[in-house]
């Protein structure tokens, strides 16, 4: 039978301070881009001997998985589900090593000894995505206590120009914290890491739980509309008891646009953004779960994250992301108690 | 009680034909698919046997037949014939229902960026190029298959190297026993490319001649290419509209080693432990298994500790096992898919297939394959081994529609 799907606890590294604290307080303007993750000192968790050798995306992988499970108390995970949209590129790019696209969830393993499931997904803008709703299962539906989930992606010197020359990045510069305004195509480039211990019990504090998760492909705005509707109604929610909205706008002006017919039936809720925060990836929504749990347990978002201001103490939050329009990502989260 | 998810459709291109039915007239007739490079072009040529899908990109085009030829990379060329096949097979449009399309792949599109990723950095990008743009990571193929054919739903790629696509059949299983898709189209597929060709090469783990799993002599693995792709449902769903039920998913299990990057424990641990698991799952004795479709690379670190954990797993009766790697090379991340189609041709049509080349026992876990293809044996319960880089590794138990634990 289901179960209800707890985060314990999370962790994440990225443009913004957030590492190992559970609010974002000062938020980091830029006015340049891509937004590069600011690495903390990871030496608790990252041997600096190997860490040197390791890539970016696997040592701010490595650091907030461990961190996320030192946070909820050092709980040991049964299974390890990763998400990430080009795995460990730069070896790719620099040292032709072939098929290290799991890298970090092997990483994570040897570090925690775990020896149980272990899942990577590679798919663009629904990887992390993928790995939530596995770990969604496992705890809510097959009876495992603690599941290690995340998303993690680096910015490759390569892939970033890559992409740039198919168009998916500004061409200019713009103040991270006025992209939102923008009307033009084009988003900004960021990167970072975020992991979350699922378990079937509440970790210390306030308790937030997964009730649900949705995946999609393709479909236009409206098709985004009806889809939230959807989702909403197997939850047993009207579109009114959303209290926290966090879509994934990133200043991309057009496709920006594809948010609007879902927002304009939830005029209560707080709408929030985070990819002006955190730059756009292919792991970017890790980041914005982290920040939608981050705003239902503590009551606290930074002023620069709220687009409109709704109910206040938030009991439902509702993360709706889309990368390119072709991959869409629903997941509903609640605070439990006070 | 959750109700059973079985198997309606397959569909697998590969170097032993471009169908289902030529994979399995070549396996019948012990006709291997490894041999001398001819369409990838490589100053490897010569020197090292693969197993490739014999039609030039031009001409997979025209046989997998995309409504555009533009930007399709080799990978998902591959993929979109099986995947087609696969669902003709069973008889289901993916728009017609909630689909999920589970895909896997390890080289993704590197297979055509490789060759003018230079291109990219010129400042005007030339059309041979530029329809390469964004093809290069791996969730490039399923998207471009997913558009193609009209899914709508979850669409989303594993990679966990040669488990890759075993692991998306455990999902798809998962996903339809909690009832969050009503069909789920698993599998996988993967182009060879210079990029895993130059890679397996420096790892020094090639044979130069065609494989020889679990013989003494043997000197590695070959490389090949292939997709394949199984449509999955449940049973009750499969009765109702008077699907043929090809097989059942009984059991699986995915464990990882955590002993080294790269390299797999020598004592077989994890392989142990997901072929244990597996059954555990499928509620069955070890001496159920009819037969076993070993990973049996031809390494000599694969063999002999996938052959240390048959011999535990089986208290020394190891049922009759073959690695049909021998025929189609290690195609990784459509090997575990590959492997899984061959599963359910070896329980529809009774067949024990062959383990080619073979001669001299291991030191390490003297076993003696399949050697020559046996018809007519009543096939039960196969247990089918995808066991990765990295130590990621998958077992899955698949059985005979009437055949209860």
């Amino acid at each position: 039978m289901k179960r209800p799907v707890y985060i314990r606890e999370a962790s994440a590294i990225g443009p913004q301070p957030v590492f190992d604290t559970d609010r974002l307080e000062q938020v980091a303007a830029y006015t340049t881009h891509p937004l590069n993750a600011v690495v903390p000192e990871l030496r608790r968790y990252v041997d600096p001997v190997r860490g040197r050798r390791m890539e970016k995306v696997a040592r701010i992988g490595l650091g907030t998985a461990l961190n996320a499970l030192d946070r909820a108390g050092g709980a040991a995970p049964e299974a390890i589900i990763v998400g990430t949209g080009l795995g460990c590129m730069e070896s790719t790019e620099r040292f032709f090593v072939p098929l290290l696209h799991n890298n970090v969830a092997g990483q994570i393993a040897l570090a925690t000894r775990c020896t149980g499931y272990n899942y990577t997904y590679l798919h663009r803008g629904i990887s992390f995505t993928s790995a939530l709703l596995d770990g969604w299962m496992q705890v809510g539906l097959e009876g495992r206590a603690t599941v290690l989930v995340g998303g993690a992606e680096s910015i490759t010197p390569d892939y970033y120009l890559v992409q740039r020359r198919s168009g998916i990045w500004k061409q200019h510069d713009v103040p991270n914290l006025e992209v939102l305004r923008a009307t033009d195509g084009g988003a900004l480039c960021g990167e970072g890491a975020a992991f979350f211990v699922l378990g079937d019990t509440p970790g210390p504090g306030t308790a937030v739980r997964v009730v649900d998760v949705d995946i999609s492909y393709r479909g236009g705005a409206e098709t985004l509309r009806d889809r939230v509707q959807a989702f909403l109604q197997r939850n047993g929610l009207s579109t009114d008891r959303i209290d926290l909205l966090m879509t994934g706008r990133n200043g991309d002006g057009p496709q920006d646009g594809a948010y609007a017919p879902m927002e304009a039936d939830l005029p209560q809720a707080t709408h929030a953004a985070y990819k002006h925060l955190c730059g756009e990836f292919f792991t970017a929504n890790a980041f914005g779960l982290w920040l939608l749990w981050s705003g239902l347990r503590t009551g606290h978002l930074p002023a620069e994250a709220v687009l409109r201001s709704g109910s206040a103490a938030p009991r439902w939050g509702l993360l709706v992301d889309h990368f390119q329009r072709t991959d869409h990502s629903l997941v509903l989260l609640e605070r439990i108690g006070p | 009680m959750s109700d059973r998810v079985v198997i309606t459709g397959l569909g697998v291109i590969s170097a032993l034909g471009t169908n289902v039915e030529g994979n399995l007239d070549a396996l019948l007739h012990e006709r291997s698919g490894i041999g001398p490079i001819t369409v990838l072009p490589t100053r490897h040529r010569g020197s090292i046997p693969v197993a490739e899908v014999h039609l030039d990109d031009d001409a997979l085009a025209a046989l997998a037949a995309p409504r555009a030829v533009r930007s399709w990379t080799r990978t998902a060329l591959l993929g979109l014939r099986a995947v087609k096949e696969a669902l003709a097979h069973a008889g289901i449009d993916p728009a017609a229902q909630r689909t999920a399309f589970i895909s896997a792949t390890t080289a993704g599109g590197i297979d055509k960026t490789e060759p003018i990723y230079d291109q990219y950095f010129l400042p005007e990008i030339p059309d041979e190029a530029a329809q390469y743009l964004g093809t290069h990571d791996p969730g490039d193929h399923a998207q471009r298959i997913a558009a193609e054919l009209g899914f709508r739903d979850l669409v989303t790629t594993i990679s966990t190297a040669c488990s890759s696509s075993a692991n998306a059949l455990m999902l798809g299983d998962r996903l339809l026993r909690h009832g969050l898709t009503d069909v789920a189209v698993v599998g996988g597929t993967d182009a060879l490319c210079k990029f895993t060709v130059n890679g397996f090469n420096s790892l020094l783990i090639l044979d130069r001649e065609p494989c020889r799993p679990f013989d003494r002599d043997r000197a590695g693995l070959n490389l090949g290419e292939a997709a394949a792709y199984l449509v999955l449902e449940t049973e009750a769903r499969a009765r109702a509209r008077g699907a043929d039920v090809l097989a059942v998913v009984s059991g699986y299990a995915n464990t990882n080693e955590a002993f080294h990057a790269t390299a797999s424990s020598p004592d077989g641990t994890g392989a142990y432990e997901a072929m244990r698991q597996a059954l555990a799952m499928a509620r069955l004795a070890p001496e159920a298994i009819s037969y076993v479709n070993v990973h049996g690379t031809g390494t000599p670190n694969n063999d002999a500790s996938e052959g240390i954990a048959l011999n535990r797993l089986f208290h020394g009766a190891v049922p009759p096992f073959s690695s049909t790697k021998s025929f189609t090379g290690h195609t990784l991340g459509a090997a575990g898919a590959v492997e899984a189609v061959y599963a359910v041709l070896a329980i529809r049509h009774g067949v024990h297939f062959a383990n080619l080349r073979w001669r001299t026992p291991l030191n390490e876990a003297p076993l003696v394959p399949v050697t020559r293809t046996r018809r007519d044996v009543a096939v039960r319960h196969v247990l089918s081994s995808s066991f990765g880089f990295g130590g990621n590794n998958t077992s899955l138990v698949l059985s005979a529609p009437e055949a209860r634990p």
